[in-house]
């Protein structure tokens, strides 16, 4: 039996279902996410999960026990929300040790005896792992908003409960905290063995952080996972899009041969077939003159060198296109490419490529490049899909 | 139409202007009203009307009784705000309604209310005499009318407190093993502290300065029942004028300090929200 399991919960809100059978299970020592679109019921789930919010039917199991009835207070699950909301009347270490001097918890740590430091020991302690130390006295109106959210971190973790439910703690920091915060709540779930479960809209959050991911979309549990195997083999054209990923085409299978372990595709732009086809990797399931979709990630298009003969990597599924923008992002170039001027039969490419890479193909917008799609980086989707074992 | 647009909707001087006049003629004439009284009598009267041992027993009566309402209020007043503000549900409103109900009716009626209801000839009364509990011409009586007069004022200060505070920061603080009693002494209580110094010092001016419906339960009876206001009023039906004068002024003291503690710690809630 997992460590939490959530079974069949169903939630409505003024008559409008937000979560339909929604069951999960995740793993202790585990970071696990929940990723949707806002306002897809995530926060309910986790609102459900810690007590606050009642479900309609389901029921959640913590260490085999049923919690699903309990009081929030009794049950042993942190939350963090994406407001530090530290207590205004207390000052820092008492914001802290809030949780430690609760009867509850009182009882809880005088089970066990072998650690009998005193609540001030603990709180620093805890307050020295998160790198805040020194800010006992301050009170939270003092302090900054990362610091805060650390604060708040360390009031989950000190009361040391079986589970912390994050609800997208990063979306209110500036983009340096968030980075901090990410790395330490890593770094921190390594050394304590903390089971949490995060909820964000934040891809980057998910494949920084993550052992497991779940996406709940129009409230049902769509699909679940490894982070790395979602994003590069959705199953849904649904999750395809969510995972951020940009080249989506329809195609029409036109050849299968699993023999030369080869799948030929067509590209069916905007309705009507052209020329245009692609070759990728035999994968199974699939037959000659199925409608597909078919993915893959910009990182995957290898824009070639001019001045250089295509290696045998690169010698597959080539097209030629021109640079129609190209936009510095935080991290990669953004390229778009477009194969014709003419509307109907144009296909377009996004390719995301490091900057020296660029300058060093001296590329600019309304250039003509040559680009290749890595065979093995083409996944296909099928159109009909089966979700929670029926056929949608 | 012209001139006045020009003279007034246009020109922030003159708006400023006669927003003051009309304020400051206001607040002088009140000033001098109140104060009137101190006028009427001379200081040597007035020193020795204060050295009357009637006058500080209905003065020690007043505070005695609005202190225990204070009290009885603190004990009502926090369940009934908490239900109010933290459970919220299809029936508030009628609460809130109920609650507040007091503020608006005649205190003469609730008074007379009282009276009826704890009279020997209600069934509702009959209990309590037949207990030995008398609501009527006792102190008791006072108690409750003043109790029913100034629990809104409490409750609504309290509730307002209350609701200003942060309902996620109460959720987050449920997950970390808080009990909904913990939550009320620790974070609710703390947070309201100066809305529930503002409520105490309301309800309890509300209830020392309170006359009409005190009048209807009290019987006058002096030493006993007859607070501040009501040997005012006695005194002025016998013609006494420099004797009203004297609890007058005391009470008007009284309700100034009082109503200064209240403003200070209203106005102390406001600015550190």
């Amino acid at each position: 039996m997992d460590f939490l399991e959530v079974k069949n919960i169903n939630k409505s809100f003024k008559n409008k279902k937000i979560l339909k059978d929604v069951s999960f299970s995740i793993k202790k020592g585990e970071i696990s996410s929940i990723f949707g679109y806002s306002g897809e019921g995530k926060s309910t789930v986790l609102s459900i999960i810690c007590g606050l919010l009642k479900q309609d039917s389901g029921d959640v199991f913590l260490n085999g026990k049923n919690i699903g009835k309990m009081e929030p207070y009794e049950r042993s699950i942190s939350l963090v929300m994406d407001e530090p909301l530290l207590f205004p009347n207390m000052n820092i270490m008492e914001n802290i040790a809030f949780g430690l001097k609760l009867n509850k918890n009182k009882a809880k740590l005088s089970l066990h005896k072998q650690n009998k430091k005193s609540v001030k020991d603990i709180v620093l302690n805890i307050m020295d792992i998160l790198g805040i130390s020194g800010l006992e006295n301050r009170f939270p109106n003092e302090i900054s908003m990362g610091q805060s959210q650390r604060i708040s971190l360390a009031r989950a973790i000190v009361t040391n409960p079986d589970i912390i439910l994050m609800d997208e703690p990063f979306s209110n920091l500036d983009i340096i905290s968030k980075t901090k915060v990410r790395s330490l709540i890593k770094k921190i779930q390594k050394e304590l063995k903390i089971t949490i479960l995060l909820v964000t809209h934040d891809i980057e959050d998910i494949m920084n952080l993550s052992d497991t991911m779940f996406i709940l979309n129009k409230g049902y549990i769509q699909e679940f996972g490894n982070p790395e195997d979602i994003i590069k083999k959705p199953s849904s054209w649904d999750t395809a899009c969510l995972m951020g990923t940009d080249n989506i085409f329809e195609g029409k299978i036109m050849s299968v041969d699993k023999k030369n372990n080869k799948i030929t595709i067509y590209f069916k732009n905007n309705g009507s077939d052209n020329d245009w086809y692609i070759e990728c990797y035999y994968q199974p399931e699939f037959e000659e003159n199925e409608d597909v979709y078919f993915v893959i990630r910009p990182e995957d298009i290898i824009i070639l060198r001019e001045d250089r003969m295509p290696s045998n990597a690169v010698k597959e599924n080539h097209f030629k296109g021109k640079i129609t923008s190209a936009v510095f992002t935080s991290r990669m170039m953004e390229i778009l490419i477009s194969t014709s001027e003419n509307q109907l039969g144009n296909i377009q490419f996004k390719v995301l490529m490091p900057f020296h890479a660029y300058e060093i193909m001296k590329l600019s917008a309304g250039k003509t490049v040559s680009i290749s799609l890595k065979k093995s980086a083409i996944h296909i989707i099928k159109k009909k899909q089966h979700v929670n074992g029926k056929l949608q | 139409m012209q001139i006045f647009k020009k003279l007034f909707i246009r020109n922030n001087k003159i708006f400023d202007i006669i927003v003051f006049f009309i304020s400051f003629v206001f607040f002088i004439s009140l000033a001098l009203i109140l104060s009137g009284i101190f006028f009427q009598t001379s200081l040597k009267i007035f020193i020795s009307e204060l050295s009357n041992i009637h006058l500080w027993n209905s003065i020690f009566l007043s505070f005695k009784l609005s202190s225990l309402v204070v009290l009885i209020n603190l004990i009502i007043g926090i369940p009934l705000s908490y239900i109010l503000s933290f459970k919220k549900n299809k029936f508030s409103f009628l609460l809130d309604l109920i609650s507040t109900l007091p503020l608006t009716m005649s205190p003469l009626v609730i008074g007379f209310a009282v009276l009826i209801t704890m009279g020997p000839l209600n069934p509702i009364g009959k209990f309590f005499i037949s207990h030995g509990i008398k609501f009527v011409f006792t102190p008791q009586g006072i108690v409750l009318v003043q109790l029913i007069i100034s629990f809104p004022f409490f409750v609504n200060i309290l509730k307002e407190s209350f609701d200003s505070i942060n309902r996620k920061m109460i959720n987050l603080s449920k997950t970390l093993g808080a009990s909904s009693f913990e939550i009320l002494y620790k974070i609710i209580l703390p947070l309201s502290f100066n809305g529930l110094l503002a409520g105490i010092a309301m309800s309890w001016s509300r209830s020392i300065g309170e006359y009409a419906a005190t009048q209807m339960v009290s019987g006058v009876i002096p030493n006993l029942t007859e607070t501040a206001p009501i040997e005012v009023f006695v005194k002025t039906s016998y013609g006494n004028y420099p004797a009203a004068i004297a609890i007058s002024a005391l009470l008007m003291i009284i309700s100034f300090m009082s109503l200064g503690v209240f403003k200070f710690f209203y106005y102390r809630a406001k600015l550190t929200k």
